[in-house]
């Protein structure tokens, strides 16, 4: 797959990667890393946050979309 | 990770202000309420001379819902006990660590000692005098030993629901808060006119604190009665379904 951004700028880049919510093939200069805290556990213990965060790729608008205020 | 120690005390003291607060504020309220009728017989102390058992009902529910809201607002911070039998269970089973018991206790009488006194100041004098500030004693005609296995058994479903819908992980999740706090009300609703229904020496603490330094009340004769029933319900509850669920 070649990388969505990259296409639109007539460059023709390999994508590493895919945003997770709309799927479209990133290169390394265009992807967005959003990693999530993961929490496990709950009542009645309380809840522990795992030492490692999952990954998460996002495209640009995508980042957008969910982060911008 | 877990969130600190000193965050998740707080949590547990204002969960515990929460239970107290609004739980022990429906029995002084409804002693109140009753205060200048003329109860038929000495086991019948106002709460039940309006509504019968649904007075008692009235009160389980001001308690459960109160325990319901702390823990969905709470339970992932500290765990929300709100209640030191609940801790000592978990602890007794290896899954809270020991360093975390006695504050999470002291945390707990902190926010019930402070619940029992605002009560007393919101509400004024009558709080005291007339609600006894919704202190627990044993009933006309129940005995001390009697009381304790009355509490040791309420604590003792309690904690068998906690272990069922909430520390078992194949619980269905989201029910744990609604389920806890109804299982309370059932419980209250039956054993509230026997032994006040504590279920928890937290909850029996503060107004015990209140109507002491207050009016000069003493009633710590019957707290063995709120410390060892629940505590022995409550752990034998958690061994007991441990040991179900053991392959
Ligand atoms: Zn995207
Ligand atoms: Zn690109």
């Amino acid at each position: 797959m070649k990388c969505y951004y990259c296409a639109l700028e007539g460059k023709d880049s390999e994508a590493v990667a895919i945003c997770i919510v709309c799927g479209m093939g990133l290169c390394m200069d265009h992807i967005i890393r959003k990693d999530i805290d993961v929490w496990e556990g709950g009542y009645p213990l309380p809840s522990k946050r795992v030492k490692t965060p999952m990954p998460r790729i996002l495209c640009p608008e995508c980042y957008n979309a969910l982060y911008a205020k | 990770m877990t969130i600190s120690l000193g965050k998740r005390c707080v949590a547990e003291a204002v969960g515990m202000f929460i239970l107290v607060f609004f739980g022990t504020g429906a029995a002084i309220v409804t002693l109140m309420l009753a205060a200048g009728t003329t109860p038929a017989t000495p086991f019948n102390i106002g709460i039940g001379a309006l509504g019968g058992l649904g007075d008692w009902l009235a009160i389980g529910l001001a308690f459960g819902i109160a325990i319901a809201g702390s823990i969905y607002a709470l339970g992932r911070i500290s765990g929300c006990h709100i209640n030191p039998a609940v801790t000592i269970a978990l602890y007794a089973t290896r899954r809270l660590p020991g360093k975390d018991v006695v504050p999470y206790i002291a945390a707990q009488l902190v926010g019930a000692a402070a619940a029992s006194l605002l009560l007393a100041w919101v509400i004024g004098p009558d709080a005291v005098t007339i609600g006894g500030l919704g202190a627990t004693a044993p009933f006309a005609g129940i005995g001390y030993l009697q009381a304790i296995v009355i509490e040791a058994i309420g604590t003792f479903l309690l904690m068998l629901v906690i272990m069922g819908v909430a520390v078992d992980e194949r619980a269905t999740p989201g029910f744990a808060g609604l389920m806890v706090g109804l299982a309370v009300a059932g419980i209250i609703t039956t054993t509230g006119n026997l032994t006040g229904a504590s279920l928890n020496p937290a909850r029996t603490f503060g107004p015990y604190l209140g109507d002491w330094l207050l009016a000069g009340q003493s009633l710590w004769e019957f707290f063995p009665i709120y410390i060892i029933g629940p505590i022995v319900g409550a752990v034998l509850a958690a061994f007991l379904y441990d040991y179900l669920t053991s392959e």
